[in-house]
C-alpha cells in the first residue's frame, strides 16, 4: 500500500458488564443507536468512494465499516485479533483447492444493495471485472489482474480489459473462466494463476466487492456507489460534506459483523477544512461528537502529547499515538547506483538523529528501521543483523571506510559520488520539511566524501515521475506498508521487476537471480510459519544487497471529541475501527 | 427609442464578440500549457503509455486544436459525450467538459458552486453598501469631528487586514473559543437544507467579506461626497437656504451614488467569479474553492470553465451597466 495508510494502537470497545458497571462509577453510558458523528478533514472530497478503486488503509476501514461490503474482512478489534480475516458477505473465509489455485464462497442470504436488489454471485464478479479496466477505474488495487488466471497480451498486460472494453479482442471469455458462478447465483470461484495461500486476505479489498452492473456509471459511480452496508449515501458534494444515513434495505442478520456496531443515525464528513481550524475543533472540543479523519499539524502536536509521546492528561482519553504500518525508507536505484559499497557507504553516513528531530522527534515519528518489514508483521519479522555498527548519529568512519572500498571496485562510480559537479541525486517531494532534511543529508553525506544533491519535485508528482524508470534519480525517498499481514504484499512488490513498486530496479543486480527465486518459493509456500521465515530472510537478502536504506518504522497520531465512544486502533487497516465509534 | 434599441444589438453584438474571444484565448492558453490533458485522467495508471495514448483517442485529445476548440464550442450548446460504449460519460448543455479529477461534468460543479458564491456575494454586497455609504456619509457630515476619525481608523484597518486575518481571528474568537457559539465552524449548510443554518453560516463570511470592502467603499463615498459638496449647484442650494440635510439627501448623495452604483455593480461581478480567500478560510465550496483546487490539482476543464465564466460574468455586467446607463443618459447611445 503506497499512501495514506495510516495506523494507530488504542482504547477500547468496552465490553457490555463492564460498559455497564462504568456507566454507574464514571457516567459513562452504553453504546446507543442514535446521534450523528461528524468527521473532519482539510481534503475536498474522497480519494475515491467507489469500491473498486478505495486503496488506503483509511480509505478502506472508513467505507467497508459503514457502506462497501466485500467477501471477507478483517475483525473488529484491537491488537493481533483485529488482523484475523472473517467472513464478512461470505458465509466463510474461503475453501481452497487445486494447491490454493482455486478459491470459492458462498454468499450468505439476505445482503441486498441499497435499492433491495439481492446481490449475487454475478455481481461480485462484474465488481472485479472493472478491476481490469484501468483506463476508467483509475487507482485501485490491481490484485485481481495478477492473480486471475487470465492470459497476458503481447505488451504483458491483462488480454481481459474489463468490462467497459468494446475492443473486439478484449477477452472475455478468460475473464469468464477464471471466475465462475454456481447455478443457484450464491456460490463465487476464483481461478487463479499461481497458488495463493491467502487469498481470502486479498479478498478483504472492497475490490473485491459487488457493484450492480445497471447502477454503474463507470468513472462517476465514485460519486455514488450502491451500499451493501448499514448506511447510503444520501448526498456527497466534494468540498463540502458527505451525508450517510441509514441503508433501509441492510438486513442486520445477514452482517453479523455490523449489526450491533451500527450506531450513529447519521454520518456527516465536512470536506475542506482549513488545517488549524480542523486541529482548533478538536482541540477545543467545539462539537464534541467530531472525529478528525486527518493527522494533527505538526505544531498542534505538542498540546496534546509530551515529550515521550504520551498524550496530556486533557487528551489522555481522546488521542492515541502508535505505530503505524509504513516503512519510510530511501530506494536505491540499484541500475544506476550499481556499488554495494557506495549503497552502503550512504547509509551509514545518515544522521538519523538530526532528520527525525526536524520531523518532531522520535517519540511522535518512529524508531530507526532496520528493513522494509515493521516489527508489527510479527511471523514475517526478523531483526536484521549485520548493520550493527550504524550509528543514529552516523559512523562516518565505516562510511569512509566503505567509500575507500568503493574507489577500487567502482572507481566510476566513485568519481561520480565524488564529484561535486555530479554527485549522487536523490529524488525527494519539493516540501518545506524535506527543504530542510536535505541540508542535514548533504552535510552528514559529505563526512564520508560524498555529493549528495536533491532532486525536488513536486508533491502531487512525485511518484509518477520515480516510477518512471527513465525519470528517476540515484536515490528515491518512498515509504509502503503491507496491504495485508503478509509480507507477500511488501517484499514482492517493493523488489522484483513485477512488484507494483520497485523504485530499486534491482533486477539486473548479480544477486537478484538468488533473490527472485527465494520470492516465487515464498509465494507459494503453504505454511504459514515457514512462509513467515522466508520474507524475513529476504528482507535480510534485501538489507545486505542495501537495496534501500531503512528510514523509519513510523508513527501517527489520532484525535477524537470527547462525545465520541468505542475508539481503538484497527492495526490492519492503519486507521481508526470507524464502525464501532458511537456517540456517548 | 430605435436609436436605444440599435445601442442595445450592437453592445449585445460586441458582448458575443467579446466572449468568443475570451473562451478561444483561454483555450488557446490552457493547450499550449506543458500538460497533457490525457495524462491528467487516469490516476497512478497514468504511469501507462498505452493507457494514456487510449484515453486521448478516447476523449478527442487527439484530434487538433481547432477541431478540439469546435467540439468544445458545440458542446456549450448541445451538450457532449466523453468516450464510448459503456463507460461513456454525457454531459449536458452547456457542457464545459468533464473532470476527471472529480468525476463530474464541470457543468454540474459550475452549478453546486455558483449559487454559493452568489449567496455570499449578495450578503456581502448588502453589507458592505449599508456600512461603507453610511460611515462615508457620516464621515463627510462631520468631517474633522471624532466620527471622522473613527470612520478613518475602520478604513485602516479594514484595507490593512487580510481577508483571510479577518476571517481566522472572527473563527476563533467567535466559533472555536466562544462558548455555546452559534456559528458553525465546519462549513457551509445549504439554504433548502436548513435556512436557519445557512444564515448562520454565512453571517462571518459575509461580514470577512464585507469588512474590507465596506472600508473602501466608506472612503470612496465620503471623498465623493466632499468633492460634490464643492459644486456650484450645492453652493446654490445653500443659498437658497435648503437645509444640510436636504442638500445632502437631494443632491449631494445623488449625484455620488451613480458613481458608487457602476463600481458595486464591477465589484460584484468580481465576486462572482469567487471570493478566493474568504470561501477558503470558511469552507465555502464556491466558484473561489472550485478554482483554486482546480488550479492546485491541474484540472484543466474546471480551470478553462470557471476563467471563461468569470470572465463572461464581468463582460455581461459591464454590458448590463452600460445599457442601463443609456437608459439613464441619452448621450450614451451616441
Amino acid at each position: 500500500m503506497l499512501i495514506g495508510k495510516k495506523t494507530v494502537r488504542a482504547a477500547i470497545a468496552v465490553a457490555a458488564a463492564s460498559t455497564l458497571a462504568g456507566g454507574l462509577l464514571t457516567g459513562c453510558s452504553a453504546p446507543a443507536s442514535a446521534g450523528t458523528i461528524t468527521y473532519l478533514t482539510h481534503q475536498d472530497a474522497w480519494t475515491h468512494a467507489d469500491p473498486q478503486r478505495n486503496y488506503t488503509g483509511r480509505d478502506i476501514a472508513w467505507f467497508g465499516s459503514y457502506m462497501n461490503r466485500t467477501l471477507t474482512a478483517y475483525d473488529r478489534a484491537k491488537g493481533a485479533a483485529g488482523s484475523a480475516v472473517v467472513p464478512d458477505m461470505a458465509t466463510d473465509t474461503g475453501r481452497a483447492s487445486n494447491g490454493n489455485k482455486t478459491w470459492e464462497f458462498t454468499l450468505r442470504d439476505g445482503v441486498t444493495f441499497e435499492d433491495g436488489k439481492a446481490v449475487t454471485c454475478e455481481d461480485i464478479k462484474y465488481g472485479v471485472s472493472r478491476t481490469f479496466a484501468t483506463d476508467v477505474i483509475t487507482d485501485g488495487p490491481t490484485y485481481a489482474i495478477g492473480m486471475l488466471d487470465i492470459p497476458s497480451a503481447a505488451d504483458g498486460s491483462s488480454a481481459y480489459k474489463g468490462p467497459y472494453s468494446t475492443d473486439a479482442s478484449n477477452d472475455v471469455a478468460s475473464f469468464d473462466k477464471a471466475i465462475t458462478c454456481s447455478a443457484d447465483h450464491k456460490t463465487i470461484t476464483f481461478n487463479l494463476k499461481r497458488p495463493v495461500g491467502d487469498f481470502n486476505y486479498t479478498t478483504t479489498y472492497l475490490s473485491f466487492g459487488p457493484v450492480e452492473k445497471a447502477k454503474d456509471t463507470g468513472d462517476q459511480y465514485d460519486m455514488h456507489p450502491q451500499s451493501t452496508g448499514p448506511y447510503k449515501i444520501k448526498s456527497y458534494v466534494a468540498k463540502s460534506q458527505m451525508v450517510l444515513v441509514r441503508n433501509t434495505a441492510w438486513k442486520a442478520d445477514s452482517d453479523p459483523l455490523r449489526a450491533k456496531r451500527a450506531f450513529p443515525d447519521k454520518i456527516v464528513v465536512k470536506f475542506g477544512l482549513t488545517e488549524e481550524v480542523r486541529d482548533q475543533m478538536i482541540l477545543n472540543d467545539t462539537n464534541k461528537d467530531a472525529v478528525s479523519l486527518d493527522a494533527l499539524l505538526p505544531t498542534n502536536l505538542t498540546a496534546v502529547f509530551d515529550d515521550k509521546g504520551n498524550p496530556v492528561a486533557k487528551y489522555a482519553s481522546r488521542a492515541i499515538n502508535v505505530y503505524d504500518p509504513y516503512v519510510r525508507y530511501a530506494a536505491f536505484n540499484v541500475a544506476k547506483l550499481n556499488c554495494l559499497p557506495i549503497r552502503q557507504a550512504i547509509y551509514y553516513a545518515k544522521d538519523f538523529t538530526s532528520l527525525i528531530t526536524l520531523s518532531g522527534g522520535q517519540a511522535l515519528n518512529g524508531d530507526p528501521a532496520d528493513g522494509v518489514i515493521k516489527p508489527l508483521m510479527g511471523l514475517d519479522y526478523k531483526k536484521v543483523t549485520g548493520y550493527e555498527d550504524w550509528s543514529v548519529n552516523g559512523n562516518f568512519d565505516k562510511a569512509k571506510a566503505l567509500m575507500a572500498q568503493a574507489k577500487t571496485e567502482c572507481p566510476a562510480l566513485y568519481a561520480r559520488a565524488t564529484d561535486p559537479k555530479q554527485g549522487i541525486t536523490y529524488d525527494i517531494a519539493d516540501t518545506d520539511t524535506n527543504k530542510k532534511a536535505s541540508a542535514i543529508w548533504i552535510a552528514s553525506e559529505a563526512k564520508a566524501g560524498i555529493v549528495m544533491k536533491f532532486n525536488f519535485i513536486e508533491a502531487g508528482k512525485y511518484y509518477a515521475v520515480v516510477l518512471d524508470p527513465t525519470k528517476q534519480g540515484d536515490m528515491s525517498a518512498a515509504g509502503w506498508a503491507p496491504d495485508w499481514a503478509n509480507a507477500s504484499t511488501v517484499i514482492p512488490e517493493l523488489f522484483t521487476k513485477e512488484g507494483g513498486f520497485p523504485l530499486s530496479q534491482n533486477w539486473d543486480d548479480p544477486a537478484y537471480a538468488e533473490f527472485k527465486k527465494g520470492v516465487d518459493a515464498a509465494l507459494v509456500e503453504p505454511d504459514r510459519k515457514k512462509q513467515g521465515q522466508d520474507w524475513a530472510a529476504l528482507n535480510q537478502y534485501a538489507m545486505d544487497q542495501m537495496w534501500v536504506a531503512p528510514g523509519v518504522f513510523s508513527k501517527t497520531q489520532e484525535i477524537w471529541g470527547s462525545g465520541i465512544g468505542g475508539a481503538f486502533f484497527w492495526d490492519p487497516q492503519g486507521s481508526l475501527s470507524f464502525g464501532d465509534l458511537y456517540t456517548k | 427609442m430605435s436609436g436605444l434599441l440599435t445601442y442595445i444589438s450592437r453592445r449585445l453584438m460586441i458582448t458575443i464578440i467579446i466572449l468568443l474571444a475570451v473562451s478561444f484565448t483561454v483555450y488557446v492558453i490552457f493547450a499550449l500549457l506543458p500538460y497533457d490533458p490525457a495524462a491528467l485522467t487516469c490516476g497512478k495508471n497514468c504511469n501507462d503509455p498505452g493507457i494514456i495514448a487510449a484515453n486521448r483517442i478516447r476523449l478527442g485529445y487527439d484530434k487538433p486544436f481547432w477541431v478540439q476548440y469546435w467540439i468544445f464550442l458545440t458542446g456549450l450548446f448541445v451538450g457532449r459525450d466523453f468516450g464510448s460504449g459503456a463507460a461513456a460519460i454525457h454531459c449536458d448543455a452547456p457542457a464545459f467538459g468533464y473532470s476527471f479529477q472529480q468525476h463530474a461534468c464541470v457543468t454540474d460543479l459550475l452549478g453546486q458552486a455558483l449559487p454559493v458564491t452568489v449567496y455570499l456575494a449578495i450578503g456581502a454586497l448588502i453589507l458592505w453598501l449599508i456600512v461603507g455609504i453610511g460611515l462615508g456619509i457620516i464621515s463627510a457630515r462631520f468631517r474633522g469631528k471624532i466620527w471622522d476619525t473613527l470612520s478613518t481608523a475602520f478604513v485602516l484597518v479594514g484595507t490593512s487586514l487580510p481577508t483571510f486575518l479577518t476571517g481566522l481571528i472572527l473563527i476563533v474568537f467567535l466559533v472555536i473559543k466562544l462558548p455555546g457559539s452559534p456559528f458553525p465552524a465546519d462549513g457551509y449548510t445549504a439554504p433548502e437544507e436548513d435556512f436557519g443554518q445557512f444564515l448562520l453560516s454565512m453571517v462571518l463570511p459575509w461580514v470577512t467579506l464585507a469588512f474590507a470592502y465596506a472600508a473602501i467603499y466608506t472612503r470612496f463615498v465620503r471623498s465623493q461626497i466632499l468633492e460634490i459638496s464643492t459644486e456650484d449647484y450645492i453652493r446654490t442650494a445653500k443659498a437658497k437656504g435648503l437645509s444640510d440635510r436636504m442638500i445632502l439627501g437631494k443632491h449631494t448623495l445623488r449625484a455620488a451614488l451613480a458613481p458608487i452604483v457602476t463600481m458595486a455593480g464591477l465589484d460584484f461581478a468580481g465576486l462572482l467569479g469567487g471570493a478566493i480567500l474568504t470561501e477558503a478560510v470558511f469552507n465555502l465550496p464556491g466558484m473561489g474553492r472550485l478554482s483554486l483546487t482546480a488550479v492546485v490539482d491541474i484540472d484543466l476543464p474546471v480551470i478553462v470553465a470557471t476563467t471563461i465564466v468569470a470572465a463572461s460574468i464581468v463582460v455581461i455586467m459591464n454590458m448590463i451597466l452600460d445599457i442601463v446607463y443609456a437608459f439613464i443618459d441619452p448621450r450614451v447611445r451616441v
